[in-house]
């Protein structure tokens, strides 16, 4: 493959990771601060921030840990206690490191971190990393873009509910029943990205 | 009657001694919406209503407030005089409204007969319609209430 | 693939290798060291253990600083200038600065973490506030509804306070009562001895702090109290003074007054006492031996409404227009300070009257409380 068909291709991977195969909106991984977290922008942002970091290098630190330890001895079967448990020591550290070398990144970001140990898209995207046996590049632009995606989906979902406040529901839909039927709806729309790309 | 959480918390806070060491239920063994019920038809009977009572309480209240403890007289038989305490009380409804600790006694002289009433009962009647229940210290009788407040002479 | 049991060693050993890792980024990354605090500019240095809140550091030391919200960043009491070594405004702390708070380094010192030498400003009130334990001593009734308690300190402590300030007393969880609850009140007795204090309390109907002090508190009961609190104090000037209080806010005037004998203060001083019925006086003597002891003191209670057939012969009417009519006829009126404690009610209308008299608002001395 010549450079330029290689750069090609890791975009098409980055580009379906966001619209045609969005991991919040296609996969429906990542709900729950999806549907908690989404009220102001700004904090979505804040969010959404943070999951690109994490997800671009958690999935970075797990395709090392699953092409280093888990293949040469054939224990693939583990991956899953092993990817959580890079991602929670990942977070933890970066955690500690940002509050004491950054106090206003702390405060942007920081909060949110504890967030998204535990948040499923992040384990979601290495697991799909491995299935589709990507190399340590497409890797990385898998995870960027699914964070990029995921981002996108909230900050999206954030600027309608702010206009919801406005907006008269009926009293028995109010909070997450509304935002559901909103997240049901964006995925309809995100469906239309669907054959543009293929992230194969 | 089912109630819902919000209720059921609502009753308990009543209940409890987190704004007045004695609660706002007292001894009563009756639900919150019954003794609501029923006092608001005791009320309705006079041919009052909730708004009209306590607007009433209020301006003896801004009556009284003028005598700084001692007491007014409003009409021939009634005297009011107001008794302030430092601090405020909070509304236990979940709203953020917080009363002052000021008490107000109404007299009718010839009947001999009495009522007090704090700032947070005022509001407790004109907005959720309460007069706390029976065995509470500030526990209002609407029959004798209305008598007196709008005692005519 | 391998046995099961060397897989399971190899996921623990890298689980062990991470936890490692954090432990030791902790022991780097988190340790602050010791930090050293620098409070109003040398006055008082102490070294704490960085990695924590300003705040939470500084309770620990037994400086408390008011905050309603516990170290949350949602009331904005907690505010304390930090002169050095805070770092940039954090967004959390914006919404509660104004622009001259952000300009000269006002902090809310529960967001501010120790990660190095800090040099701050404190009031100097807030340094001498301390939580004591103390034993009720002494339990007098003064009337149907106001009692004096004396209150001892333990283990020899003494209170250092300035006569006319407050103290807050816990009443802790009893029947009923489900939880700790804080009210002020005047410290009411003879500042020359500060191992014990004095506090003169009205009852209030069903409340929580009164109704256990009244009903609950026994002789020898321990006692926790905070304190003191408050810019209610003698401003040391010559103006004659006129004291008006109601009630139990005679408290605090009778130790501003004990402390005048104590240090043979000659200044003019009046004291009008307002309370509604004969039923309700109380101190009276004490106030009167006042009267010889102070060379320019004199005691005036005022009863407002006399209940029918009772012996009175003293001053009628209503307390503020008592006052009123005495500094008219000084012709110096707009000389004195007014040092006002009572209700609500009565401070504002003394207020009035007393600037109608020509008394700037900054001569007249309350204080809030709440």
């Amino acid at each position: 493959m010549s450079l330029g068909s290689h750069m090609l291709h890791l975009s098409v991977i980055l580009f379906a990771a966001i619209f045609t195969d969005n991991i919040l909106l296609a996969r429906f991984l990542g709900m729950c601060s999806f549907l908690s977290v989404s009220r102001q922008v700004k904090t979505a942002v804040g969010l959404g921030f943070a999951v690109v970091f994490v997800m671009t290098f958690t999935i970075t630190l797990d395709w090392f840990a699953y092409r280093f330890v888990l293949q040469p001895y054939g224990i693939e079967y583990f991956r899953f206690i092993l990817f959580i448990v890079i991602i929670a020591a990942f977070v933890q550290f970066v955690e500690m490191a940002i509050e004491r070398y950054s106090p206003v990144l702390y405060h942007n970001l920081g909060i949110f971190l504890p967030l998204i140990t535990v948040n499923c898209a992040i384990l979601g995207a290495s697991l799909f990393m491995v299935i589709r046996d990507y190399n340590l590049a497409e890797g990385i632009a898998f995870g960027f873009g699914s964070g990029a995606g995921w981002m996108l989906a909230i900050v999206a979902m954030a600027g309608i509910r702010e206009r919801l406040n406005n907006a008269r529901i009926p009293k028995g839909l109010q909070g997450p029943g509304i935002t559901l039927i909103i997240a049901g709806i964006m995925a309809l729309a995100f469906i239309g990205f669907t054959g543009v790309l293929s992230g194969g | 009657m089912k109630k819902s959480p919000q209720q059921r918390k609502l009753e308990r806070l009543l209940q409890s001694s987190k704004f007045s060491a004695s609660g706002f239920m007292g001894t009563d063994r009756r639900g919150l919406w019954e003794i609501i019920d029923e006092d608001a038809a005791e009320i309705a009977k006079r041919g009052k209503t909730m708004e009209e009572v306590a607007a009433r309480m209020q301006q003896l209240t801004d009556l009284a407030e003028q005598g700084l403890g001692d007491w007014i007289q409003v009409s021939k038989n009634l005297h009011v005089a107001v008794d302030d305490n430092r601090g405020m009380i909070p509304c236990p409804w979940p709203h953020r409204v917080r009363c002052m600790k000021r008490i107000t006694t109404a007299r009718h002289i010839p009947s001999n007969t009495g009522v007090r009433w704090s700032d947070l009962n005022i509001h407790l009647i004109k907005e959720h319609g309460f007069f706390e229940g029976k065995g509470s210290p500030f526990r209002i009788e609407p029959g004798v209430l209305i008598d007196i407040i709008f005692s005519k002479d | 693939m391998v046995p099961l049991f060397i897989a399971l060693a190899i996921i623990s050993g890298i689980g062990a290798l991470l936890a490692a890792t954090l432990v030791f980024a902790e022991r780097v990354i988190s340790n602050y060291g010791d930090v050293e605090v620098d409070i109003n500019k040398g006055n008082k240095k102490l070294a704490m253990k960085g990695g924590g809140s300003l705040l939470e550091t500084l309770t620990a030391q037994k400086i408390f600083i008011p905050s309603a919200c516990g170290g949350r960043g949602t009331c904005g009491y907690c505010k304390v200038k930090v002169l050095e070594g805070a770092g940039p405004l954090l967004p959390t702390e914006e919404p509660y600065m104004d622009a001259e708070e952000r300009s000269s380094g006002v902090r809310l010192s529960c967001q501010v973490k120790l990660r190095n030498d800090l040099k701050i400003e404190l009031p100097a009130e807030l340094l001498t506030i301390k939580e004591y334990v103390s034993v009720c001593e002494e339990i007098i009734d003064y009337t149907y509804d106001t009692k004096q308690f004396r209150l001892r300190l333990t283990d020899g402590q003494h209170m250092k306070y300035t006569p006319g300030q407050y103290v807050q007393v816990l009443a802790p969880q009893y029947e009923k009562s489900s939880e700790e609850v804080y009210r002020a009140y005047s410290i009411s007795s003879d500042p020359a001895d500060q191992a014990a204090i004095e506090l003169i309390i009205r009852r209030v109907p069903d409340g929580i702090c009164t109704t256990y002090l009244f009903d609950y508190l026994k002789v020898g009961d321990k006692v926790r109290i905070n304190g003191p609190y408050g810019q209610f104090y003698l401003r040391d000037t010559t103006a004659p003074i006129i004291f008006i209080a109601g009630g139990s806010g005679i408290a605090p005037m009778k130790c501003i007054l004990h402390n005048m004998k104590n240090t043979n203060n000659d200044r003019r001083a009046v004291f009008f006492f307002g309370i509604r019925t004969t039923k309700d006086l109380f101190l009276a003597e004490e106030m009167t031996r006042f009267e010889t002891q102070l060379a320019q003191f004199k005691f005036v209670p005022v009863v407002s409404q006399p209940e029918p057939g009772a012996e009175w012969a003293g001053v009628t009417g209503r307390v503020t227009h008592i006052a009123e009519d005495y500094l008219r006829k000084q012709g110096n009126a707009h000389e004195h300070e007014g040092y006002l404690c009572g209700s609500p009610g009565m401070i504002e209308s003394s207020i009035g009257i007393l600037k109608k008299l020509g008394i700037t608002e900054d001569k007249i001395y309350y204080d809030k409380f709440s």
